[in-house]
C-alpha cells in the first residue's frame, strides 16, 4: 500500500481539513518503514490533485483552515447544488463581513477600536460572529477597563478557503484605492442612476 | 430642501462616503457646510421614520458641527505654525473605514467561492441543529450571554409592566382611508392627504402607502421636491 492511497483514504473519509501532523502520525505508526516525513506527505498531495486533473476527476485536495480537505471543484456546484435543494447558498450582511474584516485584518483587536472604525456599535455583530465560530476571544487588553481582544479561527480561514492569515488579500493603500477606476466607476453609476430618476420625473 | 435617498448604510462613515463619491468630492477636502446639512437632513428622515441606529448618526452629526463651527473660527496654529484643519481626524477615520470596507468585499467574494466546494457530508446542516442541545463542548461567549439574557428575562417579565398606549392609527385603517381617497380621482397628492394631521397620522399613512406601493395597489410618482402624488394602478 502506497502512502499516496492511505493519505487519499484519510482525506476522503474526513469532513474536516486533516493538519500534514494527523497524517504524518498516522503514517509513522502503521507505515514506520517507509520513514516519512512533511515533504513527502505534501508531495504526495500534490500528485493526487494531478491525477484528479488528468483523470478529470471531480474533486481536489484543497488547503484550507490548518490541513487539506477533499472537495468537490467550484464547476461541480450547480450540480450539487440541485442534489441538495435544501441547502442555499449563504450571504453574510455588510455589517457582519465589515466587522469580520476588521477583525481579521487588526487581531487581536478590541470591541471599542471596531465600534471606532465602523462609527457604530459592533456588538451585534461581534455576538453573532462569534456565535458562527468566525472569530473567538484571545484575551484581554493592557487598556483602560480591559476590553476582550478578538481574533479569528482556523474555521474562518477553513470557511473562506484559506491556508492561514497571510493568504488574507493585502488591503490597499489609500492613494491606490482613490486611484482606482472602480472607485470612480461606481460614481458613474451613482450618477448615471440619478439622471434615470431625473429624466423619468420630467416625462 | 435636499432630496433624500434612503439607502442600505452600514453607518454614518458610510453614509459619508456615499456623498463623496456621488458628488465627486474630493476627500481632502471636503465642504462641510454643504454635506452636514445634507447629513442632518437624512438623520431627521431616520428619527421620523424610527430606523434604527440614529444614536451613532446623532453622534456624528454633532462632530460634523463641531467642524462646520471650527472652520469658521480664525485657524488654529500648531507648534510648527502649521494650520491645523479640523476635518483632519474626520477625513484619517473615513479613509481608514474605506479600507475596511473593501476588505469586507474580499472576505464576500471568498467566502462566496468557498461555498462552490463541497466537502464530504454537505448535507449534514439540518443533523447540525438537531444536535445543538446535545452538546456539551464549551459553548461560545456569545452564546451564553444571550442564554443568560433570556433567563434575565424570564425573570423580570413578571416584576415590569410597560404601559404603552394604543397607536391612534392602524396601518389598515390608514390604507383604506388612501384608497377612499382615491377613489374616483385621477391623482391626490400626498400632502393634501395628511394635511394638518397629527404627526402619527402622516407617519402611519406613509407606511401604509408604502404598503400599497409594495402589493401594487397604487403608483407614486413625483411632483415637486416637496411632494409626490398617488394613483391607483
Amino acid at each position: 500500500m502506497n502512502m499516496e492511497v492511505i493519505i487519499e483514504a484519510i482525506l476522503f473519509a474526513a469532513t474536516a481539513p486533516v493538519r500534514v501532523e494527523e497524517m504524518l502520525e498516522v503514517l509513522r505508526t502503521t507505515k514506520p518503514e517507509l520513514s516519512v516525513d512533511e515533504a513527502m506527505v505534501r508531495a504526495a498531495i500534490d500528485a493526487l490533485n494531478e491525477k484528479y486533473a488528468e483523470g478529470g476527476h471531480a474533486v481536489r485536495v484543497y488547503a484550507w483552515g490548518e490541513g487539506f480537505q477533499l472537495s468537490t471543484i467550484p464547476d461541480m456546484a450547480p450540480y450539487v447544488q440541485a442534489h441538495s435543494q435544501e441547502r442555499r447558498v449563504r450571504k453574510l450582511t455588510r455589517s457582519l463581513l465589515e466587522t469580520l474584516a476588521i477583525v481579521a485584518y487588526r487581531q487581536p483587536v478590541s470591541k471599542p477600536e471596531i465600534d471606532f472604525i465602523r462609527g457604530v456599535d459592533a456588538g451585534y455583530a461581534l455576538g453573532k460572529l462569534l456565535e458562527m465560530g468566525y472569530i473567538e476571544v484571545k484575551g484581554r487588553s493592557d487598556q483602560v477597563g480591559r476590553p476582550l481582544l478578538y481574533g479569528t479561527t482556523t474555521y474562518f480561514l477553513e470557511q473562506f478557503g484559506l491556508s492561514g492569515l497571510e493568504d488574507l488579500p493585502r488591503p490597499r493603500e489609500i492613494e491606490e484605492l482613490l486611484a482606482d477606476p472602480a472607485f470612480s466607476r461606481e460614481r458613474a453609476q451613482l450618477l448615471a442612476f440619478q439622471q434615470t430618476e431625473e429624466t423619468q420625473k420630467q416625462s | 430642501m435636499y432630496r433624500v435617498q434612503i439607502g442600505p448604510f452600514e453607518g454614518p462613515l458610510d453614509l459619508l462616503l456615499f456623498f463623496v463619491k456621488r458628488d465627486e468630492i474630493d476627500i481632502y477636502d471636503i465642504p462641510i457646510a454643504r454635506i452636514t446639512e445634507e447629513f442632518l437632513a437624512y438623520v431627521q428622515l431616520m428619527e421620523e421614520l424610527n430606523l434604527d441606529g440614529v444614536g451613532d448618526f446623532l453622534y456624528f452629526a454633532a462632530l460634523l458641527m463641531d467642524i462646520k463651527a471650527r472652520m469658521l473660527l480664525p485657524a488654529e496654529k500648531a507648534e510648527e505654525e502649521q494650520e491645523v484643519d479640523p476635518r483632519r481626524e474626520l477625513v484619517e477615520r473615513l479613509l481608514e473605514y474605506v479600507r475596511y470596507k473593501e476588505a469586507a468585499g474580499h472576505l464576500e467574494k471568498l467566502h462566496h467561492m468557498r461555498q462552490l466546494h463541497y466537502g464530504r457530508g454537505y448535507v449534514p446542516e439540518a443533523e447540525q441543529y438537531q444536535e445543538v442541545e446535545e452538546r456539551w463542548e464549551t459553548p461560545s461567549l456569545g452564546a451564553l450571554i444571550r442564554a443568560f439574557r433570556k433567563v434575565m428575562q424570564k425573570a423580570t417579565a413578571r416584576e415590569v409592566v410597560h404601559q404603552v398606549a394604543p397607536e391612534v392609527y392602524t396601518l389598515e385603517e390608514q390604507r383604506a382611508f388612501v384608497l377612499e381617497r382615491l377613489k374616483g380621482r385621477e391623482k391626490v397628492a400626498f400632502s393634501s392627504l395628511v394635511m394638518r394631521r397629527s404627526r402619527a397620522f402622516v407617519i402611519v399613512t406613509f407606511l401604509a402607502i408604502l404598503e400599497l406601493l409594495k402589493n401594487q395597489v397604487i403608483r407614486v410618482f413625483l411632483g415637486t421636491e416637496e411632494d409626490f402624488y398617488l394613483e391607483r394602478v
